[in-house]
């Protein structure tokens, strides 16, 4: 008994024991994941992704190709291992095309172990991902696609039934025409009555008799088709409200309104020229070569953010860009008549007008449309009650100017700008 | 009977002068005020131009692109050449050897707060401490429906007091007027070249501004 008594409280002894000791492992497993988590954020991912390749390397099965040792030496200091001559850290510089990843020298043995062990731990996860998440995506997808399919299916089914009986009956309808045809017309010879009797005539017939509702109702058109025709001729060559298909499905209300990216950022020419300018594919490859919208892609790049790629020959695998770029044709919105000068800089620069001003609220529109009419009246209603900004070097010239002709002093043409070449060669 | 007509008469009468009004509010208001075509045009030669514009498709070149690259070799008039190559030891070379031409002025600062704002603080943060509104989770409701997007990696804080390290060595806080204006050039690591965007002159002035948040 005793025996007996004294084993089962050993086992027990030795099971709590490891009991324990299982809880703090994964107690202390927990809080490296953790901690490696939050260095992996502010440290790492300017550069480095688990699953895949950003500027550095993907990281995923890091752990399988160097051991642990190695790589917390590489992630105090690969430049001090690439100098000293380490063959796997020169290999691995030069694989990565000599970029130099930044020295965390400030980071202690145990926090560069919570990092790896962070890494661990989102790699088994997303190894875990293409089984079970995939899935689960293509699940929830395959489920929205099969309902929409199914309605769809009922939808045409019920459709086609309409469609079938609706058609029987005029096939019917047709026989008995065909049938009574003869007879009909027999008896709309004899008796005009007959065609007469159906509502339709008889309404006709009581209505050009009331000669008051003919009158009316001939103004009503009249007045009617004078209004359409004179918007319809107003509005030649106005294009407010053109909203055209473009090439890429460019949406303004994510990148100026939920990105808050500034209007100059893409179409800096409004601060320096003429043109509001349209910006060449570099300046969406400063953020579209890290972003590419894979979340709703199912991992897969975003297929209008493939035409950007496309547009710079650029290859997300390798980074590189090769040597056949094909311009991206964005249909103009905007369109001033040549004959007619408009300066953004002029207006942004100087007067201070702000974008919206003339392009409206650009930051919801999901696809941009011309907001302003661009008529000639309404940039002269806007000029009539603009106040000019005087706190400008032009306006002290033009003062300076008039001071020297109130005191009588010659001017001549050149002296007033008369020698710009722009003053004839515009 | 004849009253039975006339009120007949005066209900069609109501009716018609009914539907003709709904009939001209209806024609009046459809759709949203937006369309697909530009509508009817008269003399649209008049709207084109006769030079081509650098964004047309142009057919006398190979290309057929209007706007040209210049031909390898040439500058334009006041083009400044920037001698330095993308590789990290130019990098550190253009730390050590470029200083900015720019005086530290108001103006100066104030041009580089302003091209701050609009070219780098949507990464970089208005106060450079890498938190700009890409960087952040956000979501965005439109046709599609409700979806979030992707954030954008963000950079390290510039700012002293942050002490966060520069990936091609040293502090953020202590880089140099060379090191900034040869990464704005050619940018870096997640960062793209911003050579396009700013004028030399615009450069230094970023620059100096920078300088500024350094010592935040």
């Amino acid at each position: 008994m005793r025996n007996i008594s004294s084993v089962l409280g050993k086992l027990a002894k030795t099971m709590s024991i490891s009991l324990m000791l299982l809880f703090a492992v994964t107690m202390s497993h927990a809080q490296d994941v953790k901690e490696g988590q939050t260095l992996f954020k502010s440290k790492c991912t300017t550069c480095h992704s688990v699953t895949k390749k950003v500027v550095g390397p993907a990281l995923a099965g890091m752990t399988q190709r160097h051991d642990e040792e190695w790589l917390v030496k590489w992630i105090r200091n690969s430049q001090a291992m690439v100098a000293a001559g380490d063959p796997t850290a020169v290999k691995l510089f030069e694989e990565n095309n000599n970029l130099v990843m930044t020295a965390f020298t400030d980071l202690s043995d145990d926090q560069i172990k919570n990092i790896i062990a962070y890494v661990e731990d989102e790699e088994a996860k997303a190894a875990q991902a293409p089984a079970g998440g995939s899935a689960e995506a293509g699940a929830a997808q395959s489920d929205d696609a099969n309902t929409f399919m199914i309605v769809g299916l009922i939808a045409i089914v019920v459709l086609a039934v309409v469609i079938i009986i609706v058609l029987n009956r005029v096939i019917r309808t047709l026989e008995k025409v065909i049938a009574n045809n003869q007879a009909a017309i027999e008896a709309a010879q004899a008796r005009n009555e007959m065609i007469t009797e159906s509502r339709f005539a008889k309404f006709a017939q009581a209505f050009v008799k009331n000669k008051k509702l003919v009158g009316f109702t001939v103004l009503m058109l009249v007045a009617f088709l004078a209004v359409a025709g004179w918007n319809t001729l107003w509005n030649v060559g106005v294009h407010q409200g053109y909203e055209p298909v473009q090439p890429i499905k460019f949406s303004h209300q994510i990148h100026a309104g939920v990105n808050q990216i500034e209007c100059q950022y893409c179409h800096g020419g409004a601060f320096k020229s003429k043109n509001a300018s349209i910006p060449s594919a570099n300046v969406c490859m400063n953020c579209h070569n890290t972003v590419t919208a894979s979340d709703h892609y199912d991992g897969e790049l975003s297929p209008e953010i493939a035409k950007i790629y496309r547009a710079v020959d650029y290859n997300p695998d390798t980074r590189e860009y090769g040597n056949n770029p094909k311009p991206i044709q964005w249909v103009r919105v905007h369109n001033l008549p040549d004959f007619a000068y408009f300066n953004h800089s002029q207006h942004v620069v100087v007067a201070g007008v702000e974008c919206q001003t003339c392009h409206g609220p650009v930051e919801t529109m999901e696809e941009i449309y011309q907001y302003s009419p661009l008529t000639m009246k309404w940039c002269i209603d806007c000029h009539r009650t603009t106040e000019v900004n005087t706190d400008n070097a032009y306006y002290d010239q033009l003062i300076e100017a008039h001071e020297k002709l109130k005191k009588g002093e010659k001017m001549t043409a050149a002296m007033i700008g008369g020698l710009e070449c722009g003053k004839c060669h515009y | 009977m004849t009253e039975n007509m006339l009120a007949m008469n005066k209900k069609s009468f109501l009716g018609s002068v009914c539907a003709a009004l709904a009939l001209a509010a209806v024609i009046s208001s459809c759709g949203d005020g937006k369309t697909r075509s530009t509508g009817w045009e008269f003399s649209r030669n008049m709207y084109d131009p006769i030079a081509f514009n650098p964004d047309q498709p142009n057919e006398n070149f190979k290309n057929g692109i209007t706007a040209q690259l210049p031909p390898t070799g040439t500058n334009p008039i006041g083009f400044e050449r920037f001698e330095f190559a993308n590789s990290l030891e130019e990098y550190e070379r253009a730390g050590r050897e470029l200083q900015s031409p720019l005086a530290v002025t108001k103006e100066n600062l104030a041009k580089g707060d302003a091209l701050f704002h609009t070219y780098c603080a949507v990464c970089h943060g208005k106060e450079g401490k890498g938190d700009g509104p890409i960087t952040k989770e956000r979501s965005v409701t439109d046709s599609r429906g409700t979806r979030s997007l992707e954030t954008f990696p963000p950079p390290p804080s510039y700012q002293q007091s942050d002490a966060a390290s520069s990936s091609r060595g040293g502090l953020m806080s202590e880089l140099s007027d060379g090191k900034i204006y040869h990464t704005i050039y050619y940018g870096h690591n997640s960062m793209g070249s911003h050579a396009s965007q700013l004028s030399p002159e615009e450069r230094w002035q970023v620059v100096m501004y920078v300088h500024e948040l350094q010592k935040k």
